[in-house]
């Protein structure tokens, strides 16, 4: 996607919503009302992440900067980077609301020479962040496959759907 | 003459002068009659620019919401149809989705029917259609479950909502049909009947597989059925005959050469067809492998019968967006981050002129007549 397309409809991301909101009920439910094969293709991994938060989980040690599209972590992003709006790669900036669903890319990191799954969430509820846009399409499949497609308004299940910006969210290692 | 008696002179003159001078009405103007080189600019920040490619003159614009993925002209009426979703507080607030009717000589709302809040938002062309019994208009919906929404233009109400799990788009087709293409490798169709209820339901072999080479989101109609490419530069021709769903080709976009060059179909709206002469307009990047989203920075043509490239065009700058008028002799309109419409002559393949300022963000390009 381009500018013209962010200004208005896009939408994506939202993490900490999968290491916090996974455990919520509200989202469960939510979920389960969708009660579809591709949206449960879509949240199954975010199990590792749920994981990782309660054990001994290692950090992902990482290498570049994170306001660059060129970021190792955005491979399949499109939209604009929450880091250059006042967010954090797993944190939407202030105000805005972590879409508990999400897309989900695999992405190489070059430091340790491993795939992760990385869940793009889109942070929404706010004009759009017109900052850092970035689309990246690597393994993005068709909107007939949309736990894998970034050309999606993914601002679902949040009380607003106007897109803001995108974080990107190790979920876990990519284990073939 | 002095000074004296010269401005004097004008003086006595000035009040003839006002009084030879009709004074103006201010008023509003209604939109001529479109024809097929007019084209509508969708602007990302909610409205729509219209054009006229053949003289570069814009005829008025349509105000949309946000979320509105395109339009949907009658064939035979002057309206337009678009899916829209509207909060109360701009960003937040109650949520209301309708389906608006806008009178073409106006461009202004004239009607409009609620339909579940469930559209899908971004600007692909095949979200919305109206099927050929000219009654049952269907809104692709994203939750991110797919299904579809029919809603009847004549007696302005929300009919149905039909689940399509799997399957996306609506492209149509004859006897009140639709196809939908399905993440299993197959097209869908699926009938109504008068009421708009679903009648019929069916698939077609598997002809592509998502794991090696996914089939596009971005059809476009082709004489009596559609066309589809795949990322690799596959081209499928789709058709139904009676109740079978049938896939002809592929044919490639590409030749060894193009291959080992990268070039790939690319951008938001990369593909344009001319039925009438049956040609392929596509645009083209050198990126390779997923670059099916990156702006293209050649316009390929293609003679879809014999299947071969015709033509390339190198552009100054690149586009993401592509439409093809529909008349004798077609226009190719494209447009990208420039902000710029860009025309040629589809036959010589020559720039024709540069319309500017084509809007904010200037996005999907659609004509205004169908």
């Amino acid at each position: 996607m381009k500018l013209e397309d962010l200004f208005a409809w896009f939408d994506r991301t939202a993490q900490h919503a999968s290491r916090s909101v996974a455990q919520q009920s509200a989202r469960r439910s939510f979920i389960g009302r969708l009660g579809s094969v591709l949206v449960g293709a879509s949240v199954l991994p975010l199990l590792p992440v749920a994981r990782a938060a309660s054990g001994t989980a290692r950090q992902v040690s990482e290498i570049g900067d994170p306001q660059s599209c060129e970021y190792w972590r955005y491979c399949a992003l499109g939209g604009t980077l929450c880091t250059c709006c006042g967010g954090s790669t797993t944190e939407c900036p202030p105000g805005a609301e972590p879409s508990p669903i999400s897309w989900v890319g695999t992405c190489h990191n070059p430091l340790d020479d491993k795939d992760y799954l990385i869940s793009y969430n889109d942070c929404c509820g706010k004009a759009v962040c017109a900052r850092c846009f970035c689309h990246n399409a690597e393994r993005d499949l068709p909107v007939y496959n949309p736990a894998k497609a970034n050309d999606i308004l993914w601002c679902f299940g949040t009380e607003s759907r106007a897109y803001h910006c995108t974080v990107a969210v190790v979920l876990g290692e990519a284990k073939a | 003459m002095s000074r004296l008696r010269l401005i004097a002179l004008v003086l006595a003159c000035a009040p003839v002068a006002q009084a030879e001078i009709a004074p103006e009405q201010i008023g509003t103007t209604t939109m001529a009659t479109p024809t097929e080189t007019w084209l509508m600019v969708r602007d990302a920040v909610g409205a729509a620019y219209v054009f006229d490619a053949a003289s570069g003159d814009m005829h008025g614009l349509l105000s949309i919401s946000r979320f509105t993925p395109a339009l949907q002209p009658h064939p035979n009426k002057p309206e337009l149809y678009a899916a829209e979703s509207y909060y109360t507080r701009t960003v937040r607030g109650e949520r209301t989705d309708v389906v608006t009717v806008y009178d073409l000589p106006t461009l202004s709302a004239k009607a409009e029917i609620e339909v579940p809040n469930k559209l899908a938002a971004l600007p692909f062309r095949q979200y919305i259609a109206l099927l050929d019994d000219e009654r049952h208009l269907l809104v692709f919906n994203l939750t991110p479950a797919h299904s579809v929404s029919v809603v009847d233009i004549i007696d302005r109400r929300f009919v149905t909502e039909i689940s399509t799990p799997g399957c996306a788009l609506v492209m149509p087709t004859a006897g009140r049909g639709f196809l939908q293409i399905c993440g299993d490798g197959r097209l869908q169709l699926i009938r109504l009947d008068a009421s708009g209820q679903e009648s019929k339901r069916a698939r077609s072999q598997p002809f592509f597989r998502i794991e090696d080479d996914p089939v596009a989101d971005r059809p476009v109609p082709a004489g009596d059925g559609w066309l589809l490419t795949s990322y690799a530069g596959q081209v499928f021709q789709a058709s139904v005959d009676g109740e079978e769903v049938r896939v002809s080709g592929p044919w490639s976009m590409l030749t060894a050469a193009d291959e080992t060059g990268n070039w790939r179909p690319g951008g938001s709206q990369f593909l344009g067809y001319h039925a009438g002469l049956n040609l392929l307009f596509a645009l083209m990047n050198d990126e390779g492998g997923y670059s099916h989203d990156s702006p293209g920075s050649e316009i390929w043509v293609f003679d879809a019968v014999a299947q071969r490239r015709i033509g390339r065009i190198a552009l100054e700058q690149p586009a993401a967006y592509l439409h093809v008028s529909q008349n004798d002799a077609p226009l190719v309109a494209i447009t990208g981050e420039d902000r710029q419409l860009h025309v040629y002559d589809a036959l010589s393949l020559r720039h024709v002129r540069t319309i500017p300022e084509a809007g904010t963000a200037p996005g999907l390009l659609q004509g205004v007549l169908r």
